[in-house]
């Protein structure tokens, strides 16, 4: 069941168009990756669907209703959490969940304060005031505050910028964790792409303020046919070099190693070849295509683009 | 000479405020001097211009700066994707208002008494509709202060101070509006407040208030405060429309 619909939603600012009639949905329980270069129109499209900024045209539905007519029902079932927003630095965490609980008016607000800070582990933090967290507390608080009203529908930009890896790691399992117990539908913008690749089923990639792609994180990488080959040459790097000229691989030298691009079927040739001219390696490794490497692909046509 | 360029606080640091105590003191030196047989009747109607100004100022003062920490804080983002509407948002900075002056009117009210033996309890009855309609002057100059700063953002924050004072040399708090140039007695009629600090006077000095000096001032109030909150719904659709993260 689609929990949100997405459909030829546009956003002109002047001349510039910053998202260009993208349709989209999102599953019950499905966790969608947005991502996209800077200035893609991420963040205008993640405002639209909390309501926060007026389309030029399209429509956005959830559960089945119009955001624009049922703003208020839908916002109480929706949250929303960034690492571009704060909360008030005046004010301590207890006070800032407290005040956050009164506006989506949690039933039992106390025992729903009291387990966020334990999952969030911000109980030693509580009374602490908000100017004084480090950015990774902040956005643990941040993350608190939205699933304080137990949303059906989530919407996380940028959520684990600024945490040490163990955080982020632990916010990754949450997230999944949340999405299995409660069916929780996330929309996930990142720039880690090991992350998006970890936790979301699906990733839609936008550019230009359009959709250029909706597939699964491994249905994208796919699309890359060139895989890196990861060698420490013992002995013949400067004819490793001549082979990657002849045949017209694109190489580069990291330290120690030499990192191949060739296409996938030409493994084993690339191999042979080494082997014919007596190069010796101590170590190879072979990469296959992630999504990072179609989200350069994408930048580097950008960029090559007129 | 660059930030000068940039900034408004700054300019109205220069200008504005100098040339706003030279209007109000300069003014009410003047009537203080037609009144220096009688310094009971000077403290009375000092005192009670002060206090009774207190509504004015922390009716405007809850909503614009308010408003303002909320886009300091970058806060506004996480009110607005809550169920919280408008309306509620509005009311909330109005109904602090109210508590915060009614506290503090409360409080400075005994300090005037036991200090001055000034009661501005003998306003009586007429204390609740002058507090009221005081407030609502507040209101509307807040709500249009509040618009302002929806639209322009921070670098307007020095109106969520200074403008309410634009008002008060008009609104004859320390001195009767015969003081005033007769252009001046011309805008002041156009000012709600200026209705409410004459009929006080009036009420300490002889114990009558001329009824229709409430119903101009309601009648007025009602009229800025329609186009404020006009004014300040149209602010808020602009910033739906450019984005509210956008606005600090």
């Amino acid at each position: 069941m689609d929990i949100l619909q997405v459909a030829n939603l546009t956003k002109q600012f002047d001349l510039y168009k910053a998202v260009d009639n993208i349709t989209f949905s999102l599953k019950e329980g499905e966790i969608l990756g947005m991502l996209g270069p800077n200035g893609a129109g991420k963040t205008t499209t993640i405002q639209m669907l909390l309501g926060v900024l007026t389309p030029t045209f399209g429509s956005i539905s959830y559960f089945e209703k119009s955001l624009f007519n049922h703003k208020e029902e839908i916002l109480e079932q929706v949250n929303f959490s960034s690492t571009y927003t704060k909360l008030p630095e005046n004010l301590t965490v207890l006070e800032n969940l407290t005040f956050i609980s009164y506006l989506y008016d949690i039933k039992h607000r106390k025992d729903r304060i009291i387990k966020l800070a334990d999952q969030f582990n911000l109980n030693n933090l509580m009374h602490m005031q908000c100017s004084d967290l480090s950015a990774g507390q902040m956005t643990r608080l941040t993350l608190a505050k939205a699933f304080i009203n137990y949303p059906k529908v989530l919407l996380l930009d940028e959520p684990t910028a600024s945490l040490d890896p163990d955080v982020a790691d632990f916010i990754r399992k949450f997230l999944m964790e949340e999405r299995k117990k409660f069916q929780v539908s996330i929309i996930i913008t990142s720039h880690n792409m090991a992350e998006v690749e970890e936790v979301c089923d699906r990733v839609i990639f936008i550019d230009q303020g359009r959709i250029i792609a909706n597939d699964t994180p491994e249905g994208l990488a796919k699309t890359i046919d060139t895989s890196h080959v990861e060698l420490l040459v013992k002995d013949g790097l400067k004819r490793t070099i001549e082979i990657c000229h002849e045949k017209g691989m694109k190489y580069e030298i990291k330290g120690r190693y030499i990192v191949i691009d060739v296409k996938e079927e030409n493994i084993p040739v690339l191999l042979y070849n080494l082997m014919e001219k007596g190069v010796y390696y101590d170590e190879i490794a072979i990469e296959k295509p992630t999504l990072e490497d179609y989200f350069l692909q994408v930048v580097k046509q950008k960029h090559e683009s007129p | 000479m660059f930030i000068m360029k940039h900034s408004l606080n700054r300019w109205s640091d220069m200008i504005y405020w100098p040339i706003l105590d030279l209007l109000i003191w300069g003014l009410t030196i003047k009537y203080m001097t037609a009144l220096s047989l009688n310094p009971q009747k000077m403290i009375i109607s000092f005192i009670a211009g002060m206090l009774l100004w207190t509504f004015v100022w922390r009716g405007q003062y809850e909503i614009s700066v308010s408003i303002l920490e909320d886009l300091w804080s970058r806060n506004l983002i996480n009110l607005f994707v809550s169920p919280l509407t408008f309306w509620e948002f509005i009311s909330a900075f109005i109904i602090i208002g109210i508590l915060k002056a009614g506290i503090g009117f409360i409080i400075a009210s005994s300090v005037a008494f036991l200090l001055y033996k000034v009661n501005m309890f003998a306003l009586g009855f007429y204390l609740v509709p002058f507090a009221l309609l005081l407030f609502m002057t507040g209101w509307w100059v807040g709500f249009f202060v509040g618009g302002l700063i929806l639209r322009y953002g921070t670098k307007v924050e020095q109106f969520a101070w200074s403008m309410v004072y634009l008002v008060s040399p008009f609104s004859a708090i320390y001195y009767p509006l015969s003081i005033l140039p007769n252009w001046a007695q011309t805008v002041a009629k156009l000012i709600p407040t200026s209705y409410i600090f004459e009929g006080a006077r009036e009420v300490i000095t002889k114990g009558i208030l001329d009824p229709k000096k409430i119903l101009y001032c309601f009648i007025l109030n009602c009229i800025y405060m329609a186009l404020a909150i006009f004014f300040m719904r149209k602010s808020f659709n602009k910033i739906l429309q450019k984005g509210l993260v956008k606005v600090y």
